[in-house]
């Protein structure tokens, strides 16, 4: 390392990503404009949680944060038209990916709706509304051969109103009832013949599919009338969209929707008897997992595909295992979740995977026979819950070996919601390493450099911690001969600073840690508000880890504890075209 | 995955995974090039992005504006080195504004020239960058020059993977970027195949139905946007402009194959996100510009290599290469081993690059071909790979869009000179009569001496 080289880029300090940086440029760089910004007095260099006692961050009054509308995510989509008209082809996974920001996919603000997907929207629309109507116009009065057109007009009519409250997830309007049979009357001269009802029924769905009442969540609120800037609750049909989109990431099923005709989706105790009804149901086995996914990566998995391994480093690397290893990841989260612990704790810790014959062989352990995933007890000195999976260490890691940088990465972003400070807009070049060395060794050329080890050590001293997993994410005690010194050290922490032994003592320091706690509550809380959290909602956020830290940190608690808050409950009334 | 051999763009069609696609109005042909020959020919405009940066010591060629002697890198370009014009002494001075990281930054601003927004993307110590503030030049140009084709543009991607900031760099207007089709497979079906009927009368109940739909659906947008806030209104603009773009598209020509315009063998399926898959997937992506361009369904398209940080193993190039793009391109310069490698990407790229040359320069059109009447700005999000550096960036600009730009000339300047000068210069090349593109702050009127 140049110290010139460095001197340089610090005078020209500015956002560049760490994340994804290579090795040394990454170790160097982050320890200069970290040094900028303090990195090595005593000051956490990146943001703090919040530190207020709840007692000053709720005021009392009721502070819902911004309520952006939310487009379906491809997955909503995909599970909404299963609901809706029982279809299982999943046409959204032809549709362009879903922006993501911030590890997740359904946010706000990132979403957007390209010209491309408009025309999914619209194929997808016309290929589901022509299976659905055949099969929906034999149940029309009159719309059936012999066709009484008077009738069949009626049914048609019915068909708007019931559908369409399916659809759009609350009672049409008399101007959208009007608006959807007007279109059947026009479909019908467009199909066989001179009145096709079924080409009717097709334009009517077609144009609901791509309605923005279908395709958005849209809310306003209990009250059409509230003046600009009030809080307003939301209405029983709003809030059953709410909770079904978070709790099973798709459209509310008939009980919510019974529940929102009678009006009785209000108030923290109605909502929350619905909410545990929901959090224990099948269906919220896939959104926990779909958040798990996102939060921790499961999904990226099967993108180490696209490198692959090494051949001469890791002959055993065999690409038909990454679907086992995503698999084992979620299914170890939805057991931990659903038949297990239940609590973060678990999550972090838990002396056991779920594996099948297959994957037990791959990492050399006793496990069931069949093809099926079951739990496989492991040793709890080398094995600590989805933090030693292979999967997600395989993938944090290089073609050719592990990865500190990455693994600490992981840790420090998503784990411990801190986003370091990038290298800066011009870095320095990264130096010559040896590669006979062990990778920690590499990594102890760059330590030397007083102006990198002030900051290196706030990623790669957690990433060493999981050096006895090789880039397989397999448990290795050795390396080019070497035994493998695993220990490493949190710094600039809220409060797990210090020094520990291999990646089984992290874990379960993060498994006690309020910073790691109040990191799940926060990335929950992204996931669903769809949105990321603003100063508005430090009462929110706050009283989430009250109540995530009395249920003993079990996360369907925390679940049910997102639909209790001012943000889940409430929105602020915004102006037509005001912010 | 077995790497197959380019296809020709005249062989037979064979559908898709070996089933046939239907084709319509075989019956119905009339000339399209043909059409355009008795009057001026379209111009087009290609944009071609590469991540990463370059090797700019052996990226830059020797000599003078009119002598000059091809780099390394640009070797592979020897065969068109009379209809290119290599570009130097510009740069990225945008996308030192603003918030995101050096990746973010110069990738959602290599092509609209505007800094970036607030937004929630991880990246510079906190959730800060969000998406290009602006229209990106492409777009910009196919509003001008769609005509009446079928397609305003065609965004073409290989082993586009993300889709956040760094991952896109076409953007319809602020804050709406458009993702690229990474399946060459499912390219064909959209621009080739849209078949929905077989007959004329079919076609027309079709697009009536279209059309009933997509107005009331529109009404339904308009009366919610009037009724919502600031930032929810423009998620509707996208939207509504995006299904503007359908109804647009509403009694325009499908493609009709003869002549020049013929179909396209795209041989059996392949998974566009393996990485050893890139060199095919590569050349089915170009094969289908240029047909798409021969049978005038659309002037304007881009070819995204991968993204910006993309760690593909360029291990095609030889079993040496074990690290991926973004690292590699990190490596200092006294790593000798590692920046040789990096310069082979580098010069594999520029290959292909000469490879989509061919391709626009096997088309006829009038007395020359396609080529003669379209430029291809070859652009990167960085100039220097292990440093981040957006000054001097490596620009090519192939073809003279219509005579428009002399070629075969290496040009170059001093001082600091925002890229904004070269989006207005080939706004000009378009015949848009526009001085400035991108943030205003950053400066008007074209490159001089290109």
């Amino acid at each position: 390392m140049h110290p010139h080289s460095c001197t340089h880029a610090c005078s020209r300090a500015a956002p560049a990503p760490l994340a994804r940086a290579p090795l040394a440029v990454a170790l160097c760089a982050f320890a200069l404009s970290a040094a900028l910004i303090g990195c090595d007095a005593e000051e956490p260099p990146v943001e703090p949680p919040p530190s207020e006692p709840i007692a000053e961050s709720c005021t009392g009054e009721i502070e819902p944060g911004p309520s952006p509308l939310r487009r379906l995510t491809r997955i909503e989509y995909d599970n909404t038209v299963f609901q809706l008209l029982g279809d299982n082809s999943r046409p959204g996974r032809a549709f362009p990916p879903d922006e993501e920001a911030g590890g997740f996919d359904n946010q706000a603000a990132a979403l957007s709706v390209s010209p491309v997907l408009a025309e999914n929207y619209q194929s997808a629309a016309e290929s589901l509304a022509a299976t659905y109507a055949a099969r929906q116009v034999e149940r029309l009065d009159g719309c059936a051969a012999p066709v009484d057109r008077e009738t069949c007009a009626a049914s048609a009519r019915a068909f708007v109103q019931t559908f369409g409250l399916r659809a759009f997830r609350r009672p049409l309007s008399a101007a959208e009832v009007t608006l959807h049979t007007g279109l059947f009357a026009q479909g019908v001269a467009l199909g066989e013949g001179d009145y096709d009802p079924q080409a009717g029924l097709s334009l009517i769905i077609e144009a609901m599919l791509q309605s923005p009442h279908f395709l958005y969540r849209v809310e306003f609120g209990r009250n059409p009338d509230a003046a600009p800037g009030e809080v307003v609750e939301l209405s029983s049909y709003e809030m059953a969209s709410r909770m079904s989109y978070l709790f099973w990431n798709t459209m509310p099923d008939q009980v919510l929707l019974d529940a929102a005709a009678a009006d009785s989706l209000r108030g923290a105790e109605q909502i929350g008897e619905q909410a545990r009804r929901l959090a224990v149901a099948p269906r919220a086995r896939e959104a926990v997992r779909n958040f798990h996914r996102q939060w921790l990566g499961f999904d990226e998995i099967e993108h180490i595909a696209s490198a692959g391994k090494s051949p001469a480093v890791y002959p055993d690397y065999d690409e038909h295992l990454l679907p086992l290893l995503q698999e084992e990841a979620e299914a170890f989260v939805e057991h931990v979740i659903f038949d297990g612990e239940g609590t973060m704790q678990a999550l972090f810790t838990a002396p056991y995977s779920m594996m099948n014959a297959e994957l037990a062989g791959f990492y050399g352990v006793s496990g069931p026979a069949g093809e099926a995933f079951e739990p496989v007890e492991l040793d709890s000195a080398r094995y600590a819950g989805f933090m030693t999976q292979a999967g997600l260490l395989a993938h944090h890691a290089k073609p050719d070996g592990s990865s500190p940088i990455h693994r600490g990465l992981f840790v420090r972003e998503r784990l411990l919601c801190q986003i370091p400070p990038p290298p800066p807009d011009v870095v320095p070049e990264a130096p010559l390493v040896d590669d006979t060395l062990t990778t920690r060794q590499q990594y102890a050329q760059h330590k030397e450099d007083p102006l990198c080890a002030g900051c290196h050590v706030l990623i790669d001293e957690i990433g060493f911690g999981f050096e006895q997993f090789d880039g397989l994410g397999r448990f290795r005690e050795t390396q080019n001969g070497q035994a493998i010194d695993a220990t490493g050290s949190f710094h600039s922490t809220v409060d797990i600073d210090g020094p520990f032994e291999g990646v089984v003592d992290m874990a379960h320091r993060m498994a006690d840690s309020t910073q790691v706690r109040d990191c799940v509550v926060k990335q929950w809380f992204r996931f669903g508000h769809g949105r990321a959290e603003t100063e508005a909602d430090a009462c929110t956020l706050d009283t989430l880890s009250l109540d995530f830290e009395a249920s003993g940190r079990d996360i369907k608690s925390l679940l049910v504890a997102l639909t209790q808050t001012d943000a889940f409950r409430y929105r602020r009334v915004v102006a037509p075209g005001g912010e | 995955m077995i790497l197959r051999k380019p296809i020709s763009r005249r062989a037979l069609l064979r559908g898709l995974g070996g089933a046939a696609v239907a084709l319509p109005f075989l019956d119905a042909m009339r000339p399209r090039l043909a059409r355009a020959q008795g009057a001026q020919p379209p111009k087009r405009f290609i944009v071609w992005y590469t991540p990463n940066g370059t090797v700019p010591a052996n990226f830059w060629p020797t000599g003078g504006e009119r002598d000059w002697q091809l780099s390394p890198i640009l070797q592979p370009l020897e065969r068109h080195k009379a209809d290119i014009n290599i570009v130097g002494g510009v740069d990225l001075i945008s996308s030192l504004s603003g918030p995101g990281d050096a990746h973010q930054k110069g990738t959602g601003q290599c092509l609209t020239a505007w800094p970036l927004q607030e937004g929630t993307f991880p990246g510079d110590a906190g959730l800060s960058a969000g998406w290009a503030d602006g229209i990106s030049i492409d777009q910009k140009v196919a509003e001008n020059i769609a005509g009446d084709t079928r397609f305003r543009s065609l965004e073409f991607g290989v082993h586009v993977d993300g889709s956040d900031v760094k991952s896109r760099i076409i953007y319809k207007g602020p804050g709406r970027p458009i993702p690229p089709e990474n399946d060459p497979a499912a390219m064909y079906r959209r621009v080739f195949g849209d078949v929905g009927a077989d007959d004329d009368a079919g076609k027309q109940r079709l697009e009536t139905r279209r059309q009933l739909v997509l107005d009331s659906v529109l009404g339904q947008y308009r009366s919610l946007h009037q009724k919502l806030g600031r930032e929810d209104r423009l998620k509707l603009d996208a939207h509504m402009a995006s299904i503007g773009t359908l109804q647009e598209r509403l009694g325009k020509d499908t493609v009709r194959f003869e002549g020049e315009c013929q179909p396209l063998n795209i041989g059996g399926a392949l998974d566009p996100m393996r990485s050893s898959s890139i060199p095919m997937i590569g050349r089915l992506q170009m094969d289908l510009i240029a047909m798409a361009f021969a049978c005038d369904l659309t002037r304007v398209a881009s070819l995204q290599w991968t993204r910006s940080t993309s760690e593909v193993v360029f291990n095609w190039l030889g079993d040496d290469i074990r690290e991926g793009h973004h690292p590699l391109a990190h490596k200092g310069d006294e790593d000798r081993v590692k920046v040789a490698q990096n310069t082979r990407i580098n010069q594999w790229y520029a290959a292909e690059f000469a490879y989509l040359i061919d391709a626009l320069k096997a088309i006829p059109e009038g007395d020359g071909t396609v080529f003669d009447n379209t430029v291809i700005l070859w652009t990167n999000e960085q100039a220097k790979g292990n440093n981040h550096d957006r000054m001097d960036m490596p620009y090519v600009l192939a073809g003279s869009a219509g005579g428009h730009f002399e070629t075969g000339r290496y040009v170059t300047r001093d001082g600091r000179v925002p890229h904004n000068h070269l989006m207005v210069s080939l706004l000009h090349a378009f015949d848009i009569d526009e001085d400035v593109f991108g943030d205003p702050q950053f400066g008007s009127g074209p490159l001089t001496g290109l």
